[in-house]
């Protein structure tokens, strides 16, 4: 019991050095205001805790032992604590002898050992002193023969022998501590075998005597044993003695327990009437192999007199055999003996395995891997289980083993992993050969696959995706694929996951938002966890699958079919069109103007190229003969003509001039350009005029009389000052035709088709009428050309026409243009003064320019 | 033979005092009377027990002695020992021994070997050897305990030290350095032939004492000491 009394001591503990200025306080307590240092003079409270101090307690439980040789040492209980230095003191004494007293050491108040072996069978009187400064105290006195308290020294030099007549025993020999000299002695004896951990105990009353060997019996052979001795006084007062070091011994080698497992394997690829069977066994445990295995023997029994003998070291056999039933018989032999025989039937070619197990499952438990099954209804002799890791890298490589005909259930004894796919296949054996093989598959642990599954698209619409994925290959599954697990999501949406059963290879995710580009990742998983195979990515189209097409091809179909109704109509309206579009332009190279050269060979089949520099108005020529010059020749007018070509083409497109570019202009943009082109077809509609250069071009006198255009857009005020040039027409073209052809020369095409409709009135009338050598209708002719080019194809209407007219009429074909020359001259004839100067016409009328 | 009076009277009072504090000491009282049976068997136990202590002790001691007292067949004649206490007796006469006789002979023997013993330990020249031959001497006297209280258990009084028959043999500086060694080998072969006759001794009288034996706890306690 403990009081704690404080005393507060106010006063000035003031230890004074002639060196220090400080102060030592005592550890028990603490002084008020803190301070390492107290200085000189000053005041302060220093306060001690002091515990209470007691005088020793009676040691009690005093015992002690004697360890043999070399000393004695004694426990006893100190009791409570005195918080003083208290000795304890060990005190021993005969009767007739007071020995040497041991103290206890400081830390150890509770023990003290004698450095001396008391003496034996002479009994000692013990007991303990405690003193302090508060008093001492004894303990009971205890009196006690020191052999009774005795712990000998273990048993030394063990050895462990065979015997070779026995391989259940081993024999066992030690040298005894020198008490045993002068006491009797028991012994505890324990073994185990080499691997195990536990010992097993000899029964104590077979080792209750002294002794210095001893032979251990019912060992199993061929295994090496380990044992250890300890020993104590034979009546059982004192200790035992430690464990001695340990020995070890091999029992003796015995005749194999138990026969190989045996199997075999037939090549399939047989040929010649000769199978290759390999004949396969396992090596013995050393429990069952009782020795060391020095060979198998097998033999191989056709019939019951034929039979072939193989000693094999080995563990398999190959041999061809014949296609007939075998009997294979394989003993194991050591050094004692052999084996039973292990019986196995290779059955014809021809038997047929039949009657499997039934119900076979496997299952991992306590880290094995059990494979359970119900036996057929048939008798089995045995049964083999064969198993494999199960892998796309590496072959099915099948360990095996061997079970009693009784046995279904057990688990497989080999070197299993973990996340591997076993295939295990169990075979029941009858006396007439191997049953129908079942097989399972199974795994030890099963982890999340090393891998997830890679998922793709097979088909993605509007609202809609279909996904697929292969099967994991088995060597990343590593366990039973359950389900799968399909996360997607868009880039901004939340995700969302799809449970998939493991059977499906494709899922079809709907309700998706078109023209979204959507991310797909995928998990599989085992019972153990789940692995997500790669992100894929898809976008859905904008439009479903035929949507466009829906769209387009009645699109198209209804563009054709405009096309279409467009084109008839054009077609239809063709007459119309044209005459909007691409009205009938004079052919300037048909001008008669150019004819009008008396001296211009005639090229008669030049119209075409020559339209080219045809003028709609040129037909509003006004042409004024200046002089008649007979002496000119004809090189003159050809010159003249020359010229005037050249003059042509060196105006600056100023010489299409009259009329100009009408009809043709913007086909032939080389005929006429520039403003006043462009200003001279401003006036087309209106009319067109042409006017007769009488001086010489460019301040030059002409030689010969030149017929030149005139490049004035501006109406000939002449026409309008001088009406009764248009009335002389309408004098001469009085009737049905004067007015329509006015109009004609005026407006240049706009109203020609009127005109062409008048001209076609006209002309058989007049065909008929008319005489074709007259010069003035030569120069109505040229004019007529002019109308019939600037109209085109109106002018070939016309040509039909007049060719048609012309069977009614006499002639040939060649001379439809001479009619057609009549024609003009015909209608213009009257109207025009008679005093144009006549080109040089050569009979036939036609002059080409 | 010739002894110098000092150490006779050492080894006189050695003697004595062992003989006159054995008798002093109650230890002889019956506690449940058990009868000497235990007593003997024990006192057999401790001449087997010394026998045992003797023979590596001797060991020691004739190696330290050297050649050639540590030789097995060194058998040198009995020249100075005439007065240590003779073990060997002639078996007719052993026989003929009655019960008191034989724990007298066996109590004297010992008292006198026990002083020639310390005498030895006060030569001895290593501390090993000393401590051996101290703790061979705690249990002689041990020894001597236990025969008196069969003794005092068979109700046999203890002899008294005559004041005439002090020990005649002691070793002594008299004695050349040979002759010195000569005699503790003599010695140690004397206490190992008298440990062999204590336990026939105490074996006869373990089996004489059977039938009607008590137990006789000694219980030793200080007194005078």
């Amino acid at each position: 019991m403990l009081t704690l009394w404080t005393r507060v001591v106010q006063a000035a503990f003031i230890f004074l050095t002639t060196e220090s200025i400080g102060v030592l306080l005592d550890p028990c307590g603490h002084i008020s205001p803190e301070s390492p240092v107290v200085q000189l003079g000053s005041n302060f409270t220093a306060v001690c805790v002091l515990k209470e101090k007691l005088p020793p307690e009676k040691p009690k439980n005093l015992n002690c032992i004697v360890n043999e040789e070399k000393n004695m040492m004694c426990q006893w209980d100190p009791g409570r604590k005195t918080y003083l230095e208290t000795n304890y003191t060990l005190k021993s004494e005969w009767a007739t002898e007071k020995f040497a007293d041991c103290k206890a050491q400081r830390d150890t108040p509770n023990s003290c050992t004698l450095d001396y072996s008391p003496v034996y069978f002479v009994n000692i009187e013990v007991w303990v002193e405690a003193e302090n400064a508060l008093g001492n105290i004894t303990s009971d006195h205890i009196n006690f023969d020191p052999i009774d308290k005795v712990k000998p020294n273990p048993p030394h030099n063990l050895s462990v022998r065979s015997s070779e007549e026995l391989s259940s025993i081993l024999k066992l020999a030690w040298i005894n501590p020198s008490i045993k000299s002068f006491l009797r002695l028991k012994y505890s004896i324990q073994y185990r075998t080499k691997d195990a951990s536990t010992w097993s105990q000899i029964p104590p009353e077979d080792t209750s005597s002294t002794r210095s060997s001893f032979t251990v019996q019912d060992l199993k052979p061929f295994t090496e044993y380990v044992f250890r001795i300890r020993c104590m006084k034979e009546d059982g007062k004192g200790f035992w003695s430690d464990w001695s070091e340990e020995a070890s011994g091999i029992t003796y080698e015995a005749r194999p327990s138990k026969e190989p497992s045996f199997w075999y394997k037939i090549d399939p690829s047989h040929t010649h009437g000769y199978r290759p069977v390999k004949l396969i066994w396992k090596t013995l445990p050393p429990f069952e192999a009782n020795g060391k295995i020095l060979d198998y023997e097998v033999t191989l029994t056709r019939w019951k007199s034929h039979f072939q003998n193989y000693r094999v070291n080995d563990t398999k056999l190959t041999v061809n055999l014949t296609n007939d039933r075998y009997i294979a018989t394989l003993t194991a032999r050591n050094l004692v003996g052999r084996s039973d025989a292990s019986v196995l039937t290779i059955p014809a070619c021809d038997f047929r395995a039949a009657h499997p197990v039934m119900d076979l499952k496997a299952f991992p438990k306590d880290n094995k891997l059990w494979v359970e099954w119900t036996a057929p209804t048939e008798s089995v002799n045995k049964y083999i289980l064969e198993w494999c890791v199960l892998s796309d890298k590496s072959p099915c490589i099948p360990d095996w083993q061997q079970e009693d005909g009784t046995v279904h259930l057990t688990y497989l004894r080999g070197n299993l992993m973990e996340s591997k796919c076993y295939l295990i296949t169990v075979t029941p054996v009858y006396a007439d050969g191997p049953g129908s093989p079942e097989s399972v598959r199974a795994y030890l642990k099963q982890a999340a696959p090393s891998k997830g599954p890679t998922v793709r698209t097979k088909k993605v619409g509007k609202n809609e995706a279909v996904l697929e994925w292969d099967q994991l290959p088995v060597d990343v599954q590593n366990g039973f694929i359950r389900n799968y697990t399909i996360l997607y999501k868009t880039a901004f949406g939340n995700e969302t996951a799809v449970n998939v059963d493991s059977s499906h290879t494709e899922y079809t995710l709907s309700s998706l938002t078109s023209d979204t580009l959507y991310m797909v990742r995928m998990a599989a998983y085992t019972d153990e966890g789940g692995m997500y195979g790669p992100d894929f990515t898809f976008t859905t189209p904008k439009f479903a699958q035929g949507e466009i097409e829906a769209i387009v091809v009645p699109v198209c179909l209804a563009f054709l079919l405009t096309t279409l109704l467009g084109v008839l109509f054009c077609f239809n309206k063709r007459d119309l069109i044209k005459k909007h579009i691409w009205p009938n332009v004079p052919d300037p190279s048909k001008s008669h103007i150019a004819q009008w050269s008396p001296h211009t060979p005639l090229r008669h089949n030049f119209n075409s190229k020559d339209q080219m520099y045809s003028d709609g108005n040129f037909t509003d020529v006004s042409v004024v003969e200046i002089e008649v010059n007979d002496k000119k020749p004809f090189p003159e007018d050809l010159k003249s003509m020359d010229l005037f070509k050249k003059e042509k083409n060196s105006t600056e497109g100023h010489s299409s001039g009259i009329g100009g570019s009408s009809c043709m202009s913007s086909s032939r943009p080389s005929i006429s350009s520039g403003d006043e082109n462009e200003s001279g077809q401003n006036t087309l509609s209106t009319v067109q005029y042409s006017t007769v250069v009488h001086s010489g071009y460019r301040h030059q006198v002409p030689p010969v009389q030149v017929f030149s255009r005139s490049e004035s857009t501006q109406p000939l005020l002449d026409s309008e000052e001088r009406p009764e040039d248009l009335q002389l027409v309408d004098n001469v073209d009085s009737g049905d035709g004067v007015l329509p052809r006015q109009q004609y020369f005026k407006q240049n095409c706009s109203q020609h088709e009127t005109s062409q409709d008048i001209s076609h009135f006209e002309r058989p009338k007049q065909v008929s009428s008319v005489n074709e050598e007259d010069f003035v209708r030569l120069k109505q002719q040229q004019i007529s050309d002019h109308i019939s080019q600037s109209c085109g194809s109106e002018q070939m209407k016309m040509f039909q026409e007049i060719s048609t007219a012309a069977v009614f009429g006499p002639g040939t074909e060649g001379e439809v243009e001479r009619f057609e020359t009549v024609e003009m001259e015909a209608a213009i004839d009257e109207g025009m003064p008679k005093s144009y100067l006549p080109q040089t016409v050569r009979q036939g009328g036609y002059v080409p320019q | 033979m010739d002894l110098r009076a000092g150490d006779s009277w050492g080894l006189l009072a050695c003697l004595c005092t062992v003989l006159w504090h054995l008798p002093a000491v109650p230890a002889l009282n019956r506690t449940g009377d058990p009868g000497p049976g235990p007593s003997i068997q024990k006192t057999y136990d401790l001449t087997r027990y010394l026998e045992h202590q003797l023979r590596s002790l001797a060991g020691t001691y004739l190696n330290y002695l050297g050649p050639p007292f540590n030789e097995p067949d060194f058998n040198p004649p009995r020249l100075g020992a005439e007065t240590l206490p003779r073990a060997t007796v002639d078996p007719d006469v052993w026989r003929s021994l009655n019960d008191k006789l034989r724990l007298t002979q066996n109590y004297e023997a010992y008292s006198h070997l026990l002083c020639y013993l310390r005498g030895l330990n006060r030569q001895a020249a290593t501390a090993e050897l000393r401590r051996s031959l101290a703790h061979f001497c705690t249990s002689l006297q041990g020894l001597l305990g236990s025969i008196a209280g069969v003794m005092a258990a068979l109700g046999y009084p203890l002899p008294q030290p005559l004041p005439g028959t002090e020990p005649t043999w002691a070793p002594g500086p008299a004695h050349s350095n040979f002759l010195q060694k000569m005699d503790d080998f003599w010695l140690l072969k004397e206490l190992q032939t008298w440990l062999w006759r204590s336990a026939k001794d105490f074996n006869r009288l373990k089996k004489k004492m059977q039938p009607s034996a008590a137990a006789v706890t000694l219980r030793l306690e200080a007194h005078g000491f």
